[in-house]
């Protein structure tokens, strides 16, 4: 695949009360943001168990991404701190075992931040572009 | 309060046996665990409830079969049923500690008792060694008082065992030293006071041996720096191109690593459960779209999971290392990504109780950068 029309697999998974409901609102809004990103739905981003990221990861996705409410805001209170902690540790993970830790995204994005949402989705979709596809894609060792 | 267990004629094993005998004899305890000498000369863990059976006992054979925390797990549960002794080396009491805070044992009712650890082989060489009469308990301490069992006739150590910098136990209420520590003068023993008052032990003070420290100081900076120069090679190997999948290239997914170690702690494993398992279509499309596919699937996903699950409390024990069929050096590698993630928290495990684990705590203003760059 040559870099000129890589297309980026980004699987995104946003916290229903928050960036769920932004992106829903980028929808709404009619802003434009690529195509490349799948979303899942879940309840908190403190309900996104580091597999979940992992999988895709290891199978190949170019990035994957969790959108939550901002620090203080959580819905259940304090979902959120502990994505955070958890992301932190798995950033460190992925670093010192030799994969790229910033193919994996957190961002912190509101119902209200539609536009935070479409420009966030631009933002990473441009840096995977940049860092080309995923080395995992082709590598059946894995 | 220090007191010393009396050795006669140079005989440590028995000395050390008459004490355990005491303990359980005089009630302190209502149980002891500890390893029982077994037929081939190796050791086995039990829990001794008779007093008798603790004539084969045997702390001392440098052999580690198990990580005792996950018998000591079993043993408390949320708490011990009576009190419990229980005889650990340094690595066992660090990863106990880990277990404790994950709530998988108890401390309330357990009687710590922790030996200084010289090192521990595998157990096949160990066995190899005992057939031809070369592995001497003897001889073995002998090398242990001055901290010099990096080899007992060539037998080397367990790799992990090799770059251990904490062979002192901590969190002990019965601490017997084996380093710097003649027999000739028996062995000095740190203990509880309310236990050694129950126990009527004499105090000797100032029991621990003068060369005692020398000897401690000494085998601490040479295992460190052995396990600041294999990390280092090893996270030079995970940095170049392959990383994690090459070293694990050979993995035969018989989960031994996952089974014998003392932080996984998982009644049934995500990985034993039919979570990955596909339909046949999904490994021939994998196998189109690559060229090929890894069989038995999602071997990285298995050890990445297990490092984010174990690593932050990895206590570098090595019991994966010992037990992986297909000489994968498991261990260096997550004591190599685990001491970074435990960096990253400045957490340090084994090592203080009261320490909430990393990942179940939070504060509200920290890395307040995450969420907000990337």
């Amino acid at each position: 695949m040559s870099d000129n029309n890589f297309e980026p697999h980004i699987l995104a998974f946003l916290c229903n009360w928050c960036t769920y409901t932004g992106a829903d609102l980028a929808g709404t809004s009619r802003l434009q943001y690529p195509p490349n990103v799948r979303v899942i739905r879940t309840m908190c981003s403190g309900a996104v168990d580091p597999v979940f990221v992992l999988k895709p990861l290891m199978d190949g996705a170019d990035g994957v991404f969790i959108g939550g409410c901002h620090p203080g805001d959580c819905h259940y209170q304090t979902g959120n701190y502990k994505a955070r902690r958890r992301y932190v540790a798995l950033q460190e993970i992925l670093k010192s075992a030799g994969f790229d830790e910033r193919r994996v995204w957190l961002r912190w994005i509101s119902a209200s931040e539609g536009n935070k949402f479409a420009a966030s989705m631009n933002e990473m979709v441009a840096a995977i572009k940049e860092m080309g596809p995923s080395p995992l894609r082709q590598d059946w060792s894995v | 309060m220090n007191t010393v267990i009396p050795v006669e004629n140079g005989e440590t094993l028995v000395a050390l046996r008459g004490f355990l005998r005491q303990l359980l004899e005089s009630g302190a305890v209502e149980a002891l665990y500890v390893s029982l000498g077994v037929d081939n000369g190796l050791v086995a863990p039990a829990l001794v409830t008779d007093p008798a059976l603790l004539d084969q006992a045997d702390p001392l054979t440098p052999v580690m079969p198990i990580n005792g925390a996950r018998a000591v797990s079993a043993l408390t549960g949320k708490r011990a049923p009576a009190r419990l002794g229980v005889v650990l080396r340094p690595c066992e009491i660090r990863a106990l500690v880990e277990l404790v805070k994950l709530q998988q044992a108890d401390l309330e009712n357990v009687l710590l008792i922790g030996l200084d650890c010289p090192g521990t082989y595998e157990l096949t060489d160990y066995v190899e060694r005992q057939k031809t009469g070369q592995a001497n308990l003897r001889e073995y301490l002998a090398l242990a008082r001055e901290g010099n069992t990096d080899s007992l006739h060539d037998m080397p150590l367990r790799h992990a065992c090799q770059m251990c910098d904490q062979p002192v136990p901590e969190h002990t209420d019965i601490h017997i030293g084996l380093f710097g520590a003649g027999a000739e003068n028996g062995l000095p023993v740190e203990i509880d006071d309310e236990i050694a008052e129950s126990l009527q032990l004499p105090v000797v003070p100032g029991v621990l041996p003068d060369g005692r420290q020398t000897v401690v100081d000494r085998l601490v900076a040479d295992r460190r720096q052995t396990r600041e120069k294999e990390l280092a090679a090893m996270r030079e190997r995970l940095d170049a191109n392959g990383g994690l999948s090459g070293l694990f290239a050979t993995c035969i997914r018989c989960h031994n690593c996952m089974t014998v170690c003392p932080i996984c702690y998982c009644k049934t494993c995500l990985f034993k459960t039919a979570s990955f398992d596909h339909q046949p279509e999904h490994y021939l499309t994998a196998a189109k779209r690559k060229g090929a596919t890894r069989l038995l699937g999602d071997t990285m996903l298995f050890h990445m999971t297990r490092l984010n699950h174990m690593s932050l409390s990895c206590v570098s024990c090595g019991m994966c290392t010992s037990a992986c069929p297909a000489d994968i050096p498991v261990g260096l590698v997550f004591s190599a990504i685990g001491a970074q993630v435990q960096a990253a928290f400045d957490y340090r495990p084994g090592w203080e109780i009261s320490e909430t684990l990393p990942l179940i705590t939070f504060q509200p203003n920290e890395w307040t950068e995450v969420g907000e760059t990337r």
